[in-house]
């Protein structure tokens, strides 16, 4: 089964300065594209163009999602199906999920390493937005860093107790 | 998948499907490369593909997610600065070989160009049909005409469509159809060809075919690790289909482009040709901007306005493009 | 050869679910493996690399996390319990009419949240104590609840139309616009079937106290504000006022507005909203990363196009193969959760749909209204065990037992979507998109 997390189903949120710094990042980047979005709306219906406002957005959008992947990470609400390890000893349950959490870890390493990959390739290409010119490589810089720090969090994951 | 000894087997990806016009021209050049070679070099295509990205197509190349495949520079963000901007300095450019043309002088010309191109060979120059001006209301018949008009635009044309009073729009080109519909939009900068492929006959009600001029770019590219990894004799079919590939694409285009005003006239949309005076105008007013984006690639270090002044001294003499071209082989 | 690879991927997939592997970690790994057998691993690393970066940048899914906070917010101003309330007052008197009143409330809160799961666990945890309050068989309205709350993924906003219609392609607009008679027909058909088995057993649902007027009218007018909210966003985005990430922005702030006006909007609730809409929108990020890495395996593998050419040479009939693909969706659904599983077949099944010449807006519409029936059939419904999770009295083989009438009306409505395709395409094609 997919582990719901519902708008009933609240769990403590994690806490600490990473999950703070996390909710931060994506919080802001959230309430960044909604208020430039409504700003867009607001100028196309009262005469004034906002160019680039899709631009910005776009980045704002980065910020949320990796925000949210690490924080969804730390609240551990990654769907996974329970079908089996639901009727595992624990023990058993327990080896599976080193198994899974290693499984994920290596999946964000190599994610990682190919954003990164493609970040230090083009660093002195200068890739920017059309119009704002909005510097791309801060934003691969930031994606790379938030899926390594995935990684990490999957890898050490198994060793920590829930809520932590 | 097994290759025979003496058999080379290369993938190509593509985002679009078989029956694209770009597709077609594709497959006129694989059958042409096989038999060629007698079947020593095979290509697998892969079509309407998650294979590769529309703007990291050329990263994804280099690195071998495809042998070849189809790129697009002027999608590109980064690193290929000078080739993007070069495809807007082709003001007043008449055919689509002119283009590929003045492309391969201006490559042949400035090395930065080709530098652009890193890791990869070009297997293919590809110009365009000329963009016009698909509108809701009434055709434009004079520069006059764009005043007022919410379009949707590539972001390169923005300039000289707020200088013409229009109020250009950027948005994806999934969304237009509707927009027209709903009249968020009054019209869309597109080619002629999108009229059918796009169904934009039933949205809009003509075509007014004011030319934005555009230029060509390397459309088509092998990573150069895997050509290295050829035989000569099969290297140089690769090289001398390029010529194929490109005659290939330049019918295709023209085929889609005629097709799209058929099929327009045929569902009752007015065709509008611009008054050769006034096209005259539009192209100055192209032109002007143009230099502009050269001028401002300067901050990145790039130098284009040589580019553009050899860009534009081909576009006045395409008998001297033809000839440099033909010596750039 | 190589299609025989791609089954052998989704076999390693089907086994790695089962181990418990993340949905989206589980899809990214095969992905990988499969991408480094078939072409380098170095081609796989950078594939996972450039979509990676190119889904969390991606402007069309930011739309996603974004109504998500707008149904947050509207849950924190309590409008989910006045949806039902409202509908409770006028027709609670009636036989079976609380559960009339939480399927009006599903779809009610439908039109604000985009997922099935966050539909059932606020519609439920106000409606349930109600309906047993007032006696009902604890089966039938968790039955009703279960099923209702599946309306929550096809009424529009739905974030399932939205991941579809970003890996097909799609317009967002048009798939909203199919989605509406779908997801009216679906609550009328639940509707039916409450009435129905009440007509037969009286006891399931006891009429409730007859509210007086005056208090209709109250309860009316607490929801006057939420409906214009749902008016303003969705129809401004039918009428072309706005794009669909527009419209989930606008969405948010008149949200946040509402909840203001309406008392009780404080910093720590709004940053708990935004807090549960990271969690969410996180999981969903990792799992269309994973899916779409698949996808590009699978295309790799040509295992889809295999499909598709035994499909046409089988000379099937395009219904059979809809009907086959419900049966391989309500098998695979049974075990998978619905975002998962629509994104792990749409590369699969949407070329055969394709190649059978069917609309892919209504091939949306038809694999989010089937992936939907996989929230509430056993074993492994996730609304289920939602409900479960409200109520825990109640067992999970007394909410399937209840259930199991609601999945009749669920196939009699799937088995109307596939005859009359019109149901989907009619309306996008009268508001063109
Ligand atoms: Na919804
Ligand atoms: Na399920």
């Amino acid at each position: 089964m997919g582990k719901p997390n519902p708008v009933a189903d609240r769990p403590p949120p994690p806490q600490g300065p990473l999950a703070r710094a996390a909710f931060l990042v994506g919080g802001a980047g959230l309430l960044i594209a909604t208020l430039i979005d409504s700003l867009a709306v607001l100028g196309r219906h009262t005469g004034f163009a906002f160019l680039g406002s899709i631009e910005i957005v776009q980045s704002a959008v980065v910020l949320a999602a990796s925000g949210a992947i690490i924080v969804a990470t730390l609240a551990r609400s990654h769907a996974a199906v329970h079908i089996l390890t639901d009727r595992l000893s624990p023990a058993a349950a327990g080896r599976l999920a080193h198994i899974a959490a290693a499984l994920a870890a290596i999946v964000f390493l190599c994610m990682a390493i190919g954003s990164g990959w493609l970040m230090v390739e083009g660093w002195g290409g200068h890739e920017r937005t059309e119009l704002l010119h909005i510097p791309f490589r801060w934003l691969r810089l930031i994606w790379t860093l938030a899926a390594a720090l995935v990684a990490v969090l999957f890898l050490i994951q198994p060793w920590r107790r829930r809520g932590a | 998948q097994r290759t025979p000894p003496g058999e080379h087997m290369l993938t190509y990806a593509t985002p679009y499907p078989p029956s694209h016009p770009f597709s077609r021209a594709d497959i006129t050049w694989m059958k042409w490369v096989e038999e060629k070679s007698h079947g020593r070099l095979r290509i697998r295509p892969y079509w309407a593909g998650s294979l590769l990205s529309s703007d990291m197509s050329m990263a994804e190349i280099r690195h071998g997610v495809a042998d070849i495949g189809l790129i697009t520079p002027i999608y590109t963000r980064g690193s290929v600065h000078l080739l993007r901007v070069q495809s807007g300095f082709y003001g007043g450019v008449r055919t689509i070989d002119d283009q590929v043309k003045i492309y391969d002088c201006l490559q042949a010309r400035f090395p930065e160009i080709g530098r652009e191109m890193d890791g990869l060979v070009t297997l293919a120059v590809q110009g365009g049909n000329f963009p016009g001006v698909l509108t809701r209301g009434k055709p434009i018949r004079s520069l006059e005409d764009f005043r007022g008009l919410r379009l949707r635009a590539p972001t390169e044309n923005n300039e000289i469509l707020q200088a013409l009073g229009t109020d250009p729009v950027n948005m994806p080109m999934a969304e237009v159809y509707s927009a027209l519909a709903k009249g968020i939009i009054d019209g869309v900068v597109a080619p002629a060809d999108t009229i059918k492929s796009l169904h934009f006959n039933e949205v809009a009600k003509s075509f007014s075919s004011i030319r934005f001029s555009r230029g060509a770019y390397p459309a088509r590219a092998i990573s150069e690790k895997t050509f290295r990894r050829l035989p000569p004799d099969l290297q140089r079919i690769l090289l001398a289909s390029r010529r194929v590939w490109e005659a290939a694409l330049e019918t295709e285009l023209l085929k889609a482009e005629a097709a799209g005003i058929a099929f327009g006239q045929e569902k009752g949309i007015q065709v509008a040709p611009m008054p050769p005076a006034q096209q005259v105008r539009f192209d100055a007013l192209y032109n002007k901007f143009a230099l502009d984006q050269a001028r401002r690639l300067k901050s990145l270090d790039i130098e284009a306005v040589p580019v553009f002044d050899e860009a534009q001294r081909l576009v006045a003499n395409p008998a001297s493009a033809a000839r440099c071209a033909a010596a750039s082989l | 050869m190589s299609g025989l690879i791609g089954l052998l991927g989704i076999f390693c997939l089907l086994g790695l679910l089962t181990l418990g592997v993340p949905i989206g970690a589980a899809l990214g790994f095969v992905g990988l493996g499969g991408l480094a057998l078939m072409i380098s691993p170095e081609a796989a690393i950078i594939k996972l690399g450039v979509i990676s970066f190119e889904t969390v940048s991606r402007y069309e899914l930011g739309v996603l996390p974004l109504f998500l906070l707008m149904a947050h917010l509207c849950f924190a101003a309590g409008a989910s319990r006045d949806f039902f309330d409202a509908a409770a007052r006028f027709i609670g008197h009636k036989r079976g009419g609380l559960a009339l009143a939480s399927i009006g409330g599903c779809a009610g809160f439908g039109a604000i949240s985009g997922s099935s799961l966050a539909t059932v666990a606020t519609i439920g945890s106000v409606a349930l104590p109600e309906m047993r309050r007032a006696g009902y068989k604890p089966g039938f309205a968790a039955g009703a609840l279960a099923a209702g709350g599946t309306l929550g993924s096809l009424v529009p906003p739905s974030g399932a139309l939205i991941v579809f219609g970003i890996i097909a392609e799609q317009s967002i607009g048009k798939l909203f616009a199919a989605s509406i008679i779908p997801g009216i027909s679906q609550a009328l058909f639940y509707m039916a079937t409450i009435a129905i088995l009440c007509a037969f057993r009286p006891e399931f649902g006891p009429p409730a106290a007859r509210a007086t007027w005056p208090e209709r009218r109250a309860a009316f007018r607490r929801i006057v504000d939420v409906l214009c909210l749902i008016l303003f966003v969705i129809g401004g985005l039918m009428i072309g006022w706005f794009t669909p990430t527009e419209a989930a922005s606008v969405g948010v702030i008149c949200a946040t507005l509402l909840w203001i006006f309406r008392g009780g909007f404080t910093l720590a609730g709004f940053g708990e909203a935004l807090g549960s809409t990271l969690r969410t929108s996180g999981m969903i990020y990792v799992v269309v990363i994973g899916a779409i890495l698949f996808a590009a395996f699978i295309s790799v593998t040509g295992l889809a196009d295999q499909a598709a050419r035994v499909v046409t040479d089988l000379h099937a009939s395009p219904t059979l193969a809809i009907l086959a693909m419900a049966v391989i969706l309500l098998v695979l659904g049974s075990f998978l959760d619905g975002l998962a599983l629509m994104l792990l077949t749409t590369p699969i099944f949407l070329p055969i749909a394709v190649s059978l010449h069917m609309s892919p807006v209504w091939f949306g519409i038809f694999i989010v209204r089937t992936m939907e029936i996989g929230f509430v059939h056993p074993p492994l419904g996730l609304n289920v065990y939602v409900i479960q999770g409200i109520a825990k009295d109640i067992s999970l083989g007394t909410i399937f037992r209840g259930v199991a009438p609601f999945l009749v009306a669920d196939f009699l409505h799937l088995g109307l979507l596939i005859a009359f395709p019109a149901l989907s395409l009619w309306l996008p094609g009268m508001t063109a998109g």
